[in-house]
């Protein structure tokens, strides 16, 4: 009995490890762009992007994972942006310590706007989550010279790691992909671990968790805790990289936006944020399309990907591709969040 | 021998309604006891206020000497009561297995010897080992039935509270059903089943206990129930 | 007190055009079960069709008509193309609105450009009561949401339609039961509360200059309104719009006006949290068929 426990352990580290890979190949392969000399605004606009993503990775894990739909996300990486920044101006605090500070900071908001899940629930709640998104923007605004009011906040610290100076776009760049590489495994780590499954199966049924011994409050939260730490993560990384924050990058839209993009990719998959981030920030790029034109295709793509591709793109691109290698189309054998329903009709 | 559950004057106002009205009731150890009653008897509140899902207005549960009124639905089970819901539940969007591995990953006590060391041994148990990489979503209902009581069996109870659990079955399924639930006792764990089907009850319950408007007005060996004239006066033209 | 009677009466002609979408999004999501989020976006095209009229020098009255007919149609046209396919899975059709937000503002932009846009004030008068300077057009503004809000209710409480349509909010596969035509008054509530939305932007417009963007706040403030009354409630999201136009009116009027914003959220995310039904009681939406 205990040996074929193992074995299933085993079997089941070796699926899941396997998982991590085509992300990981992806991210190494990200990592070697700068061989080729890319442009500086091929540069920036990959760092804009995979800062996105480090926050996504938080969102999928809440919304993914748990099945709490935040609209507030951007409010949580805008406390880490002027956590680095007040700290920095006010404390001398560098990058480095600013990140487990903002993290932290970031982590204690997401604690507040997650509370009231445990009263509000449904739609409710997503409309809360704008609000409380919507009302950080109005307290940034409204700060006077401590927020710095509409125009926001600068911020001119040197990044240095070992002594070498990252301020460098290609060295920013560079630590930006370690940083996703890094945001990647600890959401893969919680996915594959008990933890994960917890959640899950709050996702799921709160009712039978709970029955089964899930604390669901604690661990709702908890999951806010989680995606916190990474948006306020993402802020601090975002503040450094443009120099300056101001309270309409964090408002409602924006957390709109980071969501769209979460869902455009695939929340539950571990490569969902990433192909999210990416394909938002360069498929403009890569079509020629100036900004307004792009943000219309982001609006159609999103809508098409929602009565399409339940699972996102990539989950749909999976699941494809699994149906032309064997043959025959695997049936939707779930109802999900995102299932259209004309399938069914 | 003390009971393993006992209920003390366990009452349940819903505004004006009393959906419970002073109820004793014991469990004991090792035993398959039967709560019936016609619907709106009270039998689906006692269940509810049982395992937290609501407050009672009055009274007390003791769990093997413990108190444990009022204790949220989670504590309840984390306690060491397994209980399965009318509406058969599972995890639709996750695998058998994977349900049936989150649903032991969450046990507050194990003092005892567990008949069922991993996910697999619970789903040979219930017999659907064939299905374990499957989702749940999938399964036909009495798959389902079974899915739920090895969720409810993989927290580690001591004590199992089951409601209504052959609805909605076919015969044959609601005899699988029945020899499962009957080898529980011999693997430590006592059961309660709350339902209105007679048959069921009496394949399964040496004892029985009958509610009706939320007052408790029989208790005791199944036959001598099924004879009192209280009873009979409940059910006059009914399941009987 | 002049000043006060003033913002109250600036506040409460706000509160009229976010009562406006306040009651479409709350009959929208209580027959359909969607937050339909697009629904300021949908009030935005009102005031930009208003806009256009005017500008091509028609009179502000057939403007606003064009504007009802115009947002009204544009409400058809998604109901049928887009958020029939959601009904069964409300959280899509809020995906959804999500994506046509961005749609639709850009495609404003696209076309007229990004900057405010602006009428001429449809009624100038303002009339001196007791040193009170009351501006005519506000009163319109008010004068013209009591009267349709008024005619909304009486539909609602007094004709067959209206007692099928509360039947439906009610209890959706009941009401089908009955023989109500449920999918058609879904197509119905749409395209009325789109029209609802298409007055509020043309009345807002007669107020205020207006972006492309002015539909995000609005919308926030008109679920903020709905939920705060009860979602699914319209006597309640009347009574919250009331409610809120004069604490609008109130803090404008006190030096607290940055802080204007700021209110109708706090006050939303209080009210659920003590009332997660809100003040009056709502719906939960409508109960999932399985």
């Amino acid at each position: 009995m205990t040996e074929g426990l193992h074995q299933d352990r085993a079997g089941c580290g070796l699926k899941a490890l396997r998982s991590l890979l085509p992300v990981l190949v992806i991210l190494a392969l990200i990592a070697l762009v700068p061989l080729f000399s890319p442009s500086n605004r091929f540069l920036s606009l990959a760092i804009s992007a995979g800062i996105n993503v480090i926050a996504l990775y938080g969102l999928s894990v809440l919304f993914g994972q748990t099945g709490i739909l935040s609209m507030g996300h951007a409010a949580l990486v805008g406390v880490g942006a002027y956590a680095a920044a007040i700290l920095a101006r006010d404390f001398g605090v560098g990058f480095w310590a600013a990140l487990p500070a903002a993290a932290l900071a970031s982590a204690a908001f997401a604690m507040i706007v997650g509370i009231p899940s445990l009263r509000v629930g449904g739609h409710h709640f997503v409309i809360m989550t704008f609000a409380f998104g919507q009302l950080l923007a109005i307290v940034l605004t409204n700060g006077g010279d401590y927020t710095g009011a509409a125009t926001g906040l600068d911020l001119a610290g040197p990044v240095t790691l070992f002594g070498a100076d990252m301020s460098d776009l290609t060295r920013y760049y560079l630590m930006v992909v370690a940083f996703v590489t890094t945001a990647a495994v600890a959401s893969w780590a919680i996915i594959n671990s008990s933890y994960g499954r917890t959640l899950r199966a709050i996702r799921e049924n709160e009712k039978l968790a709970a029955s089964l011994g899930i604390n669901v409050g604690r661990h709702k939260i908890g999951a806010f805790v989680v995606s916190g730490i990474f948006a306020g993560i993402s802020g601090v990384l975002l503040a450094y990289f443009l120099g300056h924050i101001s309270p309409s990058q964090f408002s409602s839209f924006p957390s709109i936006y980071l969501a769209l993009m979460v869902m455009i990719g695939g929340a539950r998959l571990i490569e969902g944020p990433l192909a999210g981030g990416i394909l938002v920030a360069f498929l403009p790029e890569v079509l020629n399309l100036d900004p307004v034109q792009s943000r219309i295709v982001y609006g159609v793509c999103l809508i098409a990907v929602i009565m399409l591709l339940p699972d996102g793109l990539i989950g749909g691109v999976v699941r494809a591709l699994r149906a032309a290698l064997s043959g025959k189309p695997k049936p939707e054998t779930q109802q999900r969040n995102a299932t259209p329903s004309e399938a069914r009709r | 021998m003390s009971p393993i559950l006992a209920i003390n004057g366990l009452s349940k106002q819903f505004g004006g309604v009393t959906a419970l009205a002073g109820v004793d009731l014991a469990i004991e150890e090792g035993e398959i006891l039967g709560v019936v009653g016609p619907n709106g008897s009270g039998k689906t509140t006692l269940f509810n206020v049982v395992t937290g899902v609501h407050r009672p207005s009055g009274g007390t549960v003791l769990f093997r000497g413990q108190d444990i009124t009022g204790l949220k639905p989670h504590a309840i089970s984390r306690a060491g009561i397994g209980y399965t819901f009318q509406q058969a539940m599972a995890f639709a969007g996750l695998g058998v297995l994977e349900n049936v591995r989150i649903a032991g990953e969450h046990v507050g006590t194990d003092s005892t010897a567990n008949p069922w060391p991993t996910p697999q041994a619970l789903l040979d148990f219930v017999g659907l080992s064939a299905v374990a990489n499957e989702k749940a979503g999938v399964l036909p209902f009495g798959s389902l039935r079974l899915l739920g009581l090895a969720l409810a069996l993989a927290t580690r109870p001591s004590l199992l509270l089951l409601d209504e659990p052959a609805a909605g079955l076919n015969d044959r399924e609601t005899t699988a059903l029945v020899g499962l639930v009957r080898q529980l006792p011999g693997h430590g764990i006592s059961v309660c089943v709350i339902d209105h089907d007679m048959k069921l009850m009496q394949m399964l319950c040496r004892r029985l206990a009958v509610l009706d408007f939320g007052s408790k007005i029989s208790d005791g060996p199944t036959e001598a129930v099924l004879a009192d004239p209280k009873v009979l006066e409940v059910y006059l033209g009914g399941d009987l | 007190m002049d000043i006060f009677i003033q913002q109250i009466l600036n506040g409460l002609s706000i509160a009229s055009v976010i009562t406006l979408i306040a009651i479409g999004v709350t009959l929208i999501f209580g027959l359909t079960g969607i937050i339909n989020f697009a629904h300021g976006e949908f009030l935005m095209i009102g005031g930009i069709v208003t806009w256009l009229a005017v500008s091509a020098g028609l009179g502000f009255p057939l403007a606003v008509v064009l504007a009802i007919l115009a947002v009204g149609l544009m409400g058809y046209i998604l109901e049928r193309g887009l958020f029939r396919f959601t009904l069964e899975r409300p959280t899509n059709g809020f995906i959804v609105s999500l994506g046509l937000i961005v749609v639709l503002q850009h495609v404003v932009v696209l076309f007229w450009n990004p900057n405010q846009k602006s009428i001429p004030r449809p009624l100038t008068t303002v009339w001196e009561v007791g040193g009170v300077r009351i501006a005519s057009v506000r009163v319109m503004v008010i004068a013209i949401t009591i009267a349709v809000v008024a005619l909304s209710f009486r539909m609602i409480t007094a004709s067959r339609y209206g007692r099928a349509l509360r039947a439906s909010v009610e209890d959706r596969d009941t009401a089908a039961l009955m023989g109500i035509p449920v999918r058609r008054y879904i197509t119905g509530v749409f395209v009325l509360g789109s029209a609802l939305a298409g007055l509020g932007g043309a009345l807002l417009i007669a107020l205020f200059p207006i972006t492309p963007f002015t539909g995000g706040t609005m919308v926030m403030k008109g679920f903020a309104v709905a939920l705060i009354g009860g979602l699914g409630n319209i006597y309640g999201a009347v009574a919250a719009g009331l409610i809120l136009g004069i604490v609008e009116g109130f803090s404008a009027g006190y030096g607290f006006s940055q802080w204007t914003d700021a209110y109708s959220f706090a006050l939303m995310i209080l009210v659920l949290i003590v009332r997660p039904h809100g003040l009056f009681g709502g719906t939960s939406g409508p109960r999932m068929a399985s």
